[in-house]
């Protein structure tokens, strides 16, 4: 394997009881590389990317992270913990944001946990603690202004508007030093504005920060703009995989889309 | 993003605060320079500075100080707009210009019309003789010292209006000496006396200088008086801490763009101060049943809600098994104490146990949390429930243990032997409250800075991103069982240090003491108080503790002290109802409960994460 692959997923498979969530899915996600995975709705997309950041645990098959750089590293089996430590990070469908603390402090919380501060250092304020706090709010200003919230800094995070929820999340994830960003539908529920700036953000993340990202999406315009290869599930199978060209032409993915939801979902995927 | 909200005029809590600190400076003022007191009866004199005329003049000087305070503070943010915007000085900029920028004849005219002014006004807010502002009385101010605070008080505002208004102010020019570390902790250190000197408001002749005496007994002599060397050492520390601050500007610029809106750090040093001097001096001039009602309730109340409040407000577990570390730190200490039916290997004092209660209690936390928290909510509250249990239950049982239900033997003293310091006490004996009060503070004071901080750093982060959502907190890298463990031991050894310092206090330990319902209360300190916030705990362990006493000498005659439970289980109720997130809720907790409110997220003192689909 000469490929500098970030996420090499092979024949995995995922049951919950008598339901097959994925069935026998391979994928290759190169360094680098903006990756989306689309199908339409039960494809078994977010339980992909569950089992990538270790939340579900597939029974077949096998995940590996960062191959050609770390040696062995197998994703299943590990806590979701241990899996962000390695240098994945993601955000989720509906957006998961710390209500209760500020833009700030949400986006500190992702830059300290990789940190070494402990309960005793915490307490005592130890010289390192003092060091490692101030790394990490220079680190948050850092991203909430690339993200360009930073006159949000003082805002709680639940009276921030969608769009800026959305953006906070991204700033979040990338604030614990990812390489790969995992991206459940970041444009969902957007409006076209806010649409535009999220294609921008992405793309810059891939450019300036060098980190790989996955992406589900529904919005073909999005998907087709951003990613470089795709991969169509249906069904939890992979049924299609290629650039955004190859895939609007493939009859394959035209009728997984007509034959299971109708028209309006072929017309969008064109 | 560009859409700037619109500017509204509204004052939030940081401007009441603002505006409260400087009214109740003014109130401050009024006592610090009323009429001098006697030691028997303290509180008479800042009583009696109240009810005097002079008192409305510093209220009128409090506010006119409030309003220019919050309007400052508004045009500083740009709430409000303002052609009379004055950039912001520090005190250290007006007084490099007040050394600096004023010719000798300025200085010499300026102060001796704020010599005129100050006997002026000291004469005329002293207490009343004949032949009031004469010439004579005028110079007999003299012999006061607080004449030569207004004075320096009068010069230095009657030169700050001139600087204000003149364009050679040159901005902050200090000599050279003044800028090193050394001189600015001394005046740091001098700033700590003259507060020490301003707020004993009781001493007799305290504006004269024979105050300033050595020996003499420690209720008149200034010099011998414990609290003057405290406030002293306090100054000099708020020294040291500024002078390492500046140390590191780069910190101090972050910190401050991310606070731009909090109250300054000044205000909250004030604060912490009035509470500290609180502590420290009221306690001494309560009545006999407010002092038991401290000492016997509220410090231990205190200790168990900031434990739990790790716990449960914090790490949002609920633990109702919590009393099993306080029986177990208390038996601890029995143990090295020789108190119980086993003998130890060699006699403890407490002060020497407590280290060993930490380990211990925090060892059946870690041991008790490894397995449990990796339940939920509910399941977690009844296996801690069983664990309180046992733990009575043993120590009910344990006959050749721990005595039994007769009770332990006798504990010992806290005691010191070292020279110069010879302390024996164990808080029951006619006179030792009050020293066994101050004994609790020693403890508590460094506790709580220790959990202030803890809140504020990463883990306290990381407990409120996990009680708020433990999936988003694992995919950030948040190991959830690590700071859930990590809590438990915590208050579990801070339960445990409780159990030393009130199994001294009680002298006997039974294991009533520690049956369930002692959890349960600690637990309503904690959500009648507020979860999550250090202060509301320490309010709802008050109030409930008076609450108790008084209950128990005021109500019926039937009173019995079972009854309480009935008494705190319809206090809890009407918590729920009326205010469920407490009287004094942490800022994120009272978010948290919002949010329930308008159905984002859970605001579960369990902590349990939003299950089902990872949507």
């Amino acid at each position: 394997m000469s490929e500098d692959l970030i996420f090499d997923v092979k024949n995995v498979t995922l049951r919950f009881g008598g339901v097959t969530s994925l069935n026998d899915v391979t994928l290759e996600h190169r360094r680098g590389e903006i990756l989306a995975v689309i199908g339409p709705n039960g494809a078994g997309k977010t339980s992909l990317f569950n089992s990538l950041t270790g939340v579900y645990q597939p029974q077949k098959g096998t995940i590996d992270f960062n191959s050609a750089r770390n040696g062995s590293s197998a994703i299943i089996g590990k806590m979701p913990h241990s899996v962000a430590r390695l240098g994945i990070a993601r955000t989720f469908q509906a957006s998961r944001l710390f209500n209760a603390l500020t833009t700030f402090e949400n986006i500190k919380v992702g830059v300290e946990s990789g940190q070494k501060t402990g309960p005793i250092g915490a307490m005592l304020r130890l010289p390192r603690t003092r060091h490692e706090e101030n790394a990490s709010d220079e680190r948050a200003l850092e991203l909430l202004e690339f993200v360009g919230l930073e006159h949000r800094l003082n805002t709680m995070a639940d009276s921030l508007p969608y769009g800026d929820r959305r953006r906070l999340e991204i700033a979040r994830a990338l604030g614990t030093n990812p390489e790969v960003l995992l991206l459940d539908e970041p444009a969902a529920g957007t409006n076209p504005v806010e649409k535009q700036e999220l294609t921008n953000l992405i793309r810059k993340i891939g450019r300036d920060f060098g980190i790989s990202v996955l992406l589900i999406e529904h919005d073909m315009r999005l998907v087709m703009a951003l990613a470089e290869r795709l991969y169509v599930l249906n069904f939890g199978s992979v049924i299609a995989q290629g650039t955004p060209d190859e895939i609007r032409a493939n009859p394959t993915v035209i009728d997984a889309y007509l034959g299971s939801t109708g028209p309006d979902a072929a017309k969008e995927s064109h | 993003m560009s859409v700037d909200e619109p500017r509204r005029t509204h004052f939030n809590k940081e401007d009441v605060r603002l505006a409260a600190t400087c009214v109740a400076s003014g109130l401050l003022l009024a006592v610090m320079t009323g009429p001098a007191g006697n030691p028997e009866s303290p509180l008479e004199a800042a009583r009696l500075s109240l009810f005097t005329g002079h008192v409305w003049g510093f209220l009128l000087f409090g506010i006119v100080v409030a309003v220019i305070s919050v309007f400052r503070r508004k045009v500083r943010n740009g709430e409000w707009q303002s052609s009379r915007a004055v950039p912001r000085r520090s005190m250290k900029a007006y007084f490099g210009d007040f050394l600096a920028s004023m010719s000798t004849s300025w200085w010499v005219a300026f102060f001796a019309l704020a010599v005129l002014l100050a006997l002026a006004i000291a004469d005329f807010t002293g207490p009343y003789v004949p032949g009031k502002l004469s010439f004579v009385q005028l110079f007999t101010q003299l012999h006061d010292t607080r004449t030569y605070g207004y004075i320096g008080f009068l010069w230095w505002i009657i030169n700050s209006i001139r600087l204000r208004r003149s364009v050679h102010a040159r901005h902050g020019v200090l000599p050279g000496f003044m800028k090193t570390p050394v001189f600015r902790i001394l005046a740091s250190a001098f700033g700590g006396f003259i507060f020490a000197f301003c707020a004993d408001p009781w001493l007799p002749e305290r504006f004269s200088f024979s105050y300033f005496k050595f020996g003499g007994g420690s209720t008149t002599a200034f010099l011998s008086h414990l609290p003057t060397w405290l406030w002293t050492a306090c100054g000099l520390l708020l020294g040291v801490r500024a002078v390492l601050g500046e140390r590191n500007k780069t910190v101090h610029a972050n910190r401050l763009r991310a606070r731009q809106f909090a109250v300054s750090s000044n205000t909250s040093i004030a604060l912490y101060g009035i509470g500290l001097f609180a502590a420290f001096e009221a306690p001494k001039f309560l009545s006999p049943f407010w002092q038991e009602a401290i000492f016997q309730q509220i410090g231990i109340f205190c200790f168990l809600a900031i434990g739990l409040n790790i716990v449960v407000g914090f790490a949002g577990l609920l633990d109702l098994g919590y009393v099993a570390f306080y029986a177990i730190g208390a038996y601890v200490n029995a143990y090295f104490s020789g108190a119980l039916p086993i003998q130890p290997p060699f006699i403890l004092n407490p002060f020497l146990s407590i280290p060993v209660a930490i380990l211990v209690a925090m060892t059946a936390g870690v041991l008790l949390g490894l397995p449990t928290l990796r339940l939920r909510g509910d399941y977690l509250a009844i296996v801690t429930l069983g664990f309180g249990e046992i733990v009575y239950v043993l120590a009910n049982n344990l006959q050749n243990l721990t005595g039994g239900a007769g009770g332990s033997g006798v504990i010992g003293n806290f005691s010191i032997n070292v020279p110069l310091v010879h302390l024996s006490l164990n808080g029951q004996a006619l006179g030792q409250d009050l020293d066994f009060y101050y004994l609790l503070l020693a403890f508590m004071i460094p506790i709580l800075i220790l959990f202030t901080s803890l809140n504020n750093s990463k883990v306290g982060r990381s407990w409120a991103a996990i009680r708020e959502d433990e999936v988003a907190a694992a995919s950030l890298g948040i190991n959830g069982l690590k700071y859930k463990v990590m809590a438990f031991a915590i208050g579990a050894s801070t339960s445990g240090v409780a159990g030393v310092l009130s199994s001294v206090k009680q002298g006997i330990l039974f294991p009533s003491n520690f049956a369930l319902q002692v959890s349960i209360t600690v637990l309503v300190l904690v959500i009648f108080g507020g979860m999550g916030s250090i202060t509301g705990v320490l309010i709802g362990s008050a109030v409930i503790g008076w609450l108790l006493q008084f209950l128990l000498f005021h109500s019926f005659i039937d009173y019995q002290d079972a009854d309480k439970y009935m008494y705190i289980g319809a206090l809890l109720i009407l918590t729920m109802i009326f205010r469920p997130q407490g009287i004094w809720p942490a800022k994120r907790r009272a978010r948290e409960f919002h949010d329930a409110e308008i159905g984002l997220g859970t605001a579960d003192a369990v902590g349990e994460p939003a299950e089902g689909p990872l949507a």
